[in-house]
């Protein structure tokens, strides 16, 4: 038996059942998506008109004729908030006590740990994906050609992940899915204390400030760049860097409070 | 070798707030094949001495072994040996009772097909093959307890701990569980238990500790519990609380309980026309008398000073720490 109960094993498993959990829940996707798809409809159909294909020639034709490349990144991350689900789904089993049978068992509580973190990477990557064929439909088209898509979503994955982390380390630290659940209230004033709907020269005042400390601004400058304006390296190298400084350190601070949250009373 | 060794365990909880004693001094043996029963009130500290054994909490101090492994030092491999189902069920509500032994027969390192083998066999020993594909959210009280106990003898576990595992059933439910934990009994696992039933530790348990407020204040078996207290309970009932006053100044060494005064004595018929006659003759109306074996209630009485109410009715769920007593 021994054999069957690596640790790899036991991730995949423990990670097939977080599955069933959601396939099981379907309306708990709803939201997100509906928000972040809302995001690319409303924000195209008011402002794609001023600043689309009409606004070439005149100063303010930042989104290079398509509109539709320039606000999609919005929406990429808005879907990814859907990583914070991962501290929801760690907080749920350990209110329902789910957590203790699976320390009561020779398992690793590095995979019971992991597993949520997973689905919640997996969840992102579906969410961004989806919202990413949606844009495709209406009209987008990586300036740097198809390979934009992935270099999209690769930022968005790991933005995505900062954002479980970050779930997963105030779930276990509050002990209640509410904890867990702040991770998205986090989210709103970081996506709007950027440039959202103009670029960062055209932000004035505080809001300028505030958004060159914003790392969303970085996440959401570097897809721009691989939409609307084509390979200037180091604006798309610091969305890459911003973005997995935030899971870099969210994810250790997850660890670190999953490791101190578990330990024998 | 035993299957259960606890020596003078303790566990203390410390916040910033207060420390709490939740178990101060509790030791038992248990051997192999037979069915221990930990009797005592809520808060009696039953669930933190499991806690403890199964490895989920730490010992403050004392020591535990399962089948002579250290708890706190291998609790691996201790955990390889028990079978654990917990007082607050960890059931995951979304699943079906198939997908969640399946899972847990997987996670314990059984491949897909002998899992699929496995999960059918204990569905069938719980009595859930027909309700193995809903979800556990629509099982009753008694089915999510019976999946509980079935869950946590997916690796047939030589030991078997289990906190509560029929409060709050019907005595229907109550006795379908008895007799499968007895069934399993015979198979040769050892089973600890606890309860706040006297009913179900009589009935069930070969032998027993009855702990209160984090000690194990008697241990043996029923009838040696029983013996303990020497002769036989003779109760008397009166209709008037006058009459209860003066049979008391009579009765010296009686123990009163509500309209009734009960005393122990050897060979208690016997001695009953004598009493009468006293009574009567101080004028004291007796409306019956009756000598009795004592049972493991007057027990409980004797150890601890006061009864474990909600004893006998054990559907109602009442927690015995608000009635009778303050803590
Ligand atoms: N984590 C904890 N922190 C502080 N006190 C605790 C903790 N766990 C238990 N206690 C206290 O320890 C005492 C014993 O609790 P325990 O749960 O072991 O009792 P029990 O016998 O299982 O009761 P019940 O029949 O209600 O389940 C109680 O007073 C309880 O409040
Ligand atoms: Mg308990």
């Amino acid at each position: 038996m021994e054999s069957n109960r690596s640790f790899l094993t036991q991730l995949q498993i423990l990670t097939k059942r977080l599955l069933l959990r959601v396939i099981r829940r379907p309306l708990a996707e709803l939201p997100n998506i509906f928000i972040s798809a809302f995001f690319l409809f409303v924000y195209d159909g008011a402002l794609g008109g001023v600043f689309g294909g009409s606004a070439q020639g005149t100063p303010f034709d930042f989104a290079n004729g398509n509109f539709v490349n320039f606000i999609l990144p919005v929406s990429i991350v808005s879907a990814s908030v859907s990583g914070g689900a991962s501290g929801i789904y760690l907080v749920e089993d350990i209110e329902s006590g789910v957590f203790k049978r699976y320390q009561s068992m020779p398992i690793s509580k590095w995979a019971i740990i992991l597993a949520p973190m997973l689905v919640g990477a997996l969840r992102v990557l579906l969410q961004a994906g989806l919202i990413m064929v949606i844009g495709k439909i209406i009209g987008a088209d990586p300036a740097v050609g198809a390979v934009g898509y992935f270099m999209v979503l690769s930022i968005a994955f790991l933005w995505g992940m900062g954002f479980a982390g970050y779930s997963v380390a105030a779930g276990v630290r509050s002990g209640s899915s509410q904890g867990a659940q702040a991770a998205s209230f986090l989210f709103f004033p970081a996506l709007f204390l950027a440039p959202t709907f103009v670029p960062r020269e055209a932000l004035r005042g505080w809001l300028a400030t505030a958004s060159a400390y914003n790392p969303t601004t970085y996440v959401i400058e570097s897809m721009r760049a691989i939409m609307v304006d084509g390979w200037i390296t180091d604006v798309i190298s610091k969305g890459y860097i911003a973005a997995g400084s935030f899971a870099a350190i969210t994810l250790t601070f997850a660890v670190i409070s999953a490791g101190k949250a578990t330990e024998k009373a | 070798m035993l299957a259960v060794d606890v020596k003078n365990i303790k566990k203390t909880f410390t916040s910033k707030q207060d420390t709490v004693e939740a178990v101060k001094d509790v030791s038992f043996q248990v051997e192999q094949g037979e069915i221990f029963g930990l009797l005592g009130p809520n808060g009696a500290g039953k669930s933190t001495t499991i806690l403890m054994l199964t490895t989920l909490l730490s010992i403050t101090k004392g020591s535990a072994s399962i089948l002579g492994i250290d708890v706190e030092t291998q609790d691996k491999q201790v955990r390889e040996k028990i079978g654990v189902a917990l007082q607050d069920t960890g059931i995951d509500n979304l699943l079906t009772g198939k997908e969640l032994f399946f899972t847990t027969c997987r996670l314990w390192g059984y491949n897909k097909s002998d899992s699929e083998k496995r999960t059918k066999e204990l569905l069938e020993l719980v009595g859930l093959t027909e309700a193995a594909d809903r979800r556990v959210k629509t099982y009753s009280g008694g089915m999510k307890r019976r999946l509980d106990l079935g869950l946590s003898l997916v690796h047939s576990p030589e030991i078997l701990f289990l906190d509560e595992p029929t409060t709050g059933l019907d005595p229907g439910s109550r006795r379908v569980l008895w007799d499968e934990i007895k069934r399993l009994r015979d198979t040769g696992v050892t089973v600890i238990l606890t309860t706040q039933y006297l009913e179900e530790a009589d009935e069930l348990a070969d032998r027993i500790a009855i702990i209160d407020e984090g000690l194990v204040v008697a241990e043996g078996t029923s009838d040696e519990l029983k013996a303990s207290i020497g002769g036989d309970v003779i109760t008397f009932s009166f209709e008037t609380e006058g009459d209860i006053t003066k049979a008391q100044q009579l009765l010296t060494d009686s123990v009163q309980e509500k309209m009734e005064l009960r005393i122990t004595v050897e060979d208690g018929a016997s001695k009953i026309p004598g009493y009468l006659k006293e009574l009567t003759s101080a004028g004291i109306e007796v409306s019956s008398v009756a000598a009795s074996k004592p049972t493991l209630d007057d027990v409980f009485l004797e150890v601890t000073g006061y009864r474990l109410e909600g004893a006998d009715d054990a559907v109602e769920e009442t927690p015995a720490s608000t009635r009778g007593r303050g803590r």
